[in-house]
């Protein structure tokens, strides 16, 4: 996570934070961000316009993913003050048509795929479902790592989260933090805590809250791929589900990464 | 460590073990430009083709051009030829809007399967959207050829229909009616789609109600549902009438060994050894180089240690040929007896392989 851009506030509008915006917007099939893969292909700037263009891995991949990257990217780059309008460009797929026109004249997914039953925003609720389950992997992780015991886990609160500062004062966990950061984790009623990597907590729980999953301070922290609380006696099955979450997504990734290459080559040598 | 042609070094050896191997995924295909009868059926065969290019090792990928129509001569020698698979286990698919006459049919694959039908399995198909016809046609497969399984594609568009769900009541129906026949293995491609618009193209979850619908029946999941391995995992360990096929995940094996080897632990730990089936989807993938790689791979110590499961000789008999002998009642020795001197058998010169479990013939 970036999180340091400009966020508009200095009147020139550049590459970077344009970049930066677009570095938010995931693949929700893998839960890796659009820049991190490379399906951005160009951005231009023109006074407060700005365009982007890019491409997925398969011109076969889902309309309703493509569409939610496009709705996303354009979403992100208009909330740089500094723009007015941003013009998404998704390239040789074949619903591109379609897609470059829903989501330029701001229409919705079912105005845009009228014959499409179902909106998108169930697969969306069902990716991020599946993203948060992933990330939840990693924070347990390096929960196991620092000590912690299957019960101490399931337990956690945010509450029980805190960031030292450097001027002292703890702050709640939930900004974004770089790796090098570490969070403090009280357990057995706060009589004591350990300091773990601050970033595989943080990225959990900006999943977390963004799905409404875990919103007060007081909701248990990690739960079941269904939403519920973790029994202590199901905790490795659900540490398992995680670590399973994991390698669906890593490997369609592979899959994606291979099929971009090939696509690539190929259209390459069409020109 | 290729072997090519050469058959003494075959690939049904595997550390002086013989493998019988049953590819459980294979097509004879048409995609030439005058089968094409719709734009869909160009970019069909074109993703096909970057799947094929993108696992399969430089020295081995096929022109375009190759890759539309093979015939039937160079799939036999490309499974059998080098003894990479014993036998294969045909599963049709339509595709009746795309391709004039369909991409392949059981009827087209009958063709060879029966010129050799005891290296072929047939199997047919059926889509609860063509209603009462449809069942009659499921009538006459059975007649016809005795299917023993069928495939099916759920995300597969019908006019104005997206897709269909094994947990339909129509596809209860076409279930009950495959039990009725005998027709026991029911293969259903959860993984990458035709033409996904939403969400048919994302849910494994229907094959959940209709393996616990029909204990009587096995639910194969092709391309073990990546990408939607979590879901798939999830539900087969629940109903353990639930199958793995590994088309698409084996030629990971060739260039990303590590994931390979993540994804069959993850399959290992939870299917176990006895669920899951080897399958090239030929001709998506060769079995000629494909079946070597995957008895080549290896898991990563890592893996190893995490899962605590074991890609050793064993577990490489029961998921390259053994379980699928189970679910379609093949006699792996009697058929080792009839290779000795069946017709492919001669045709390549592979009789002495099947003569002995010695590696040398006695009479060579």
């Amino acid at each position: 996570m970036t999180g340091t851009e400009a966020d508009g506030s200095t009147s020139a509008l550049s590459r970077t934070a344009v970049r930066d915006r677009l570095d938010r917007v995931t693949d929700p099939e893998l839960d890796r961000s659009i820049v991190e893969l490379e399906y951005v292909d160009r951005i231009e700037i023109d006074g407060d316009r700005v365009d982007v263009e890019f491409t997925l891995p398969t011109a076969w991949c889902s309309p309703a993913f493509a569409w939610m990257m496009a709705v996303d990217a354009r979403d992100e780059v208009e909330s740089l003050s500094a723009v007015e309008t941003a013009r998404i460009t998704l390239r040789e797929h074949m619903h591109e048509a379609e897609i470059n026109r829903g989501v330029n004249e701001d229409l919705s997914f079912a105005e845009t795929f009228p014959d499409a039953d179902g909106d998108v925003a169930a697969v969306r609720a069902e990716l991020d479902e599946k993203a948060r389950v992933a990330r939840q992997y990693d924070a347990v992780e390096t929960l196991l790592e620092a000590g912690l015991d299957a019960e101490a886990i399931v337990a956690l609160r945010p509450r029980d989260l805190e960031r030292p500062e450097a001027d002292g004062d703890d702050v709640a966990v939930g900004a974004t933090a770089d790796a090098t950061e570490a969070v403090a984790v009280y357990v057995r009623d706060r009589s004591f805590a350990v300091s773990v990597p601050a970033e595989p907590i943080e990225r959990y729980l900006e999943k977390a809250h963004e799905i409404d999953l875990v919103s007060g301070p007081d909701d248990v922290l990690f739960r079941t791929p269904e939403g519920e609380p973790i029994d202590a006696d199901s905790f490795d099955l659900v540490h398992q589900r995680g670590r399973l979450a994991q390698v669906n997504m890593s490997s369609q990734g592979g899959i994606c990464d291979g099929l971009r290459e090939a696509r690539e080559g190929r259209l390459a040598a069409d020109d | 460590m290729w072997c090519g042609n050469d058959v003494h070094c075959a690939m049904y050896q595997h550390n002086g073990e013989e493998i019988f191997v049953i590819d459980g995924h294979v097509h004879l295909w048409d995609a030439t430009e005058e089968n094409i009868k719709h734009e869909g059926g160009e970019e069909f065969i074109q993703c096909f083709y970057d799947y094929h290019t993108t696992f399969t090792p430089e020295d081995r990928q096929w022109t375009v051009d190759e890759y539309r129509k093979y015939g039937a001569d160079r799939m036999v020698e490309d499974l059998f030829g080098n003894a990479a698979a014993d036998m294969a286990i045909f599963q049709p698919t339509y595709l009746t809007d795309f391709y004039e006459d369909g991409f392949n049919t059981t009827e087209q694959n009958a063709e060879l399967a029966e010129e050799h039908p005891e290296r072929f399995v047939l199997n047919g198909t059926f889509d609860p959207r063509d209603g009462e016809e449809g069942l009659e046609y499921l009538e006459d497969l059975h007649e016809s050829y005795d299917i023993p399984g069928v495939k099916l594609y759920t995300a597969e568009w019908r006019g104005e229909s997206k897709g269909w769900r094994l947990d339909d009541e129509e596809a209860f129906e076409f279930l009950e009616k495959c039990s009725e026949l005998g027709i026991e293995n029911i293969h259903a491609h959860k993984g990458p789609t035709i033409r996904p618009l939403n969400r048919d193209a994302f849910d494994v979850a229907d094959v959940d109600d209709a393996a616990s619908s029909f204990p009587e029946l096995n639910f194969v999941v092709e391309h073990v549902g990546l990408p939607r391995l979590d879901d798939f995992c999830w539900i087969a360990a629940q109903e353990n009438n639930v199958y793995g096929g590994l088309a698409v995940a084996a030629p990971f094996a060739q260039n990303r060994p590590g994931k390979f080897s993540e994804i069959m632990s993850e399959l290992l730990w939870w299917l176990g050894e006895d669920r899951i089936l080897f399958g090239s989807d030929y001709a998506l993938w060769n079995p000629d180089w494909l079946v070597e790689e995957v008895l080549e791979a290896e898991l990563t110590q890592e893996h190893r240690m995490e899962y605590g499961v074991e890609w050793d000789l064993e577990t490489k008999k029961k998921v390259m040929g053994e379980n699928a002998a189970e679910l379609y009642d093949i006699d792996i020795e009697e058929k080792r007896r009839q290779f000795q001197d069946d017709e492919i058998s001669r045709e390549f010169d592979l009789g002495d392989h099947y003569a002995s479990e010695e590696p040398a013939a006695a009479d060579d």
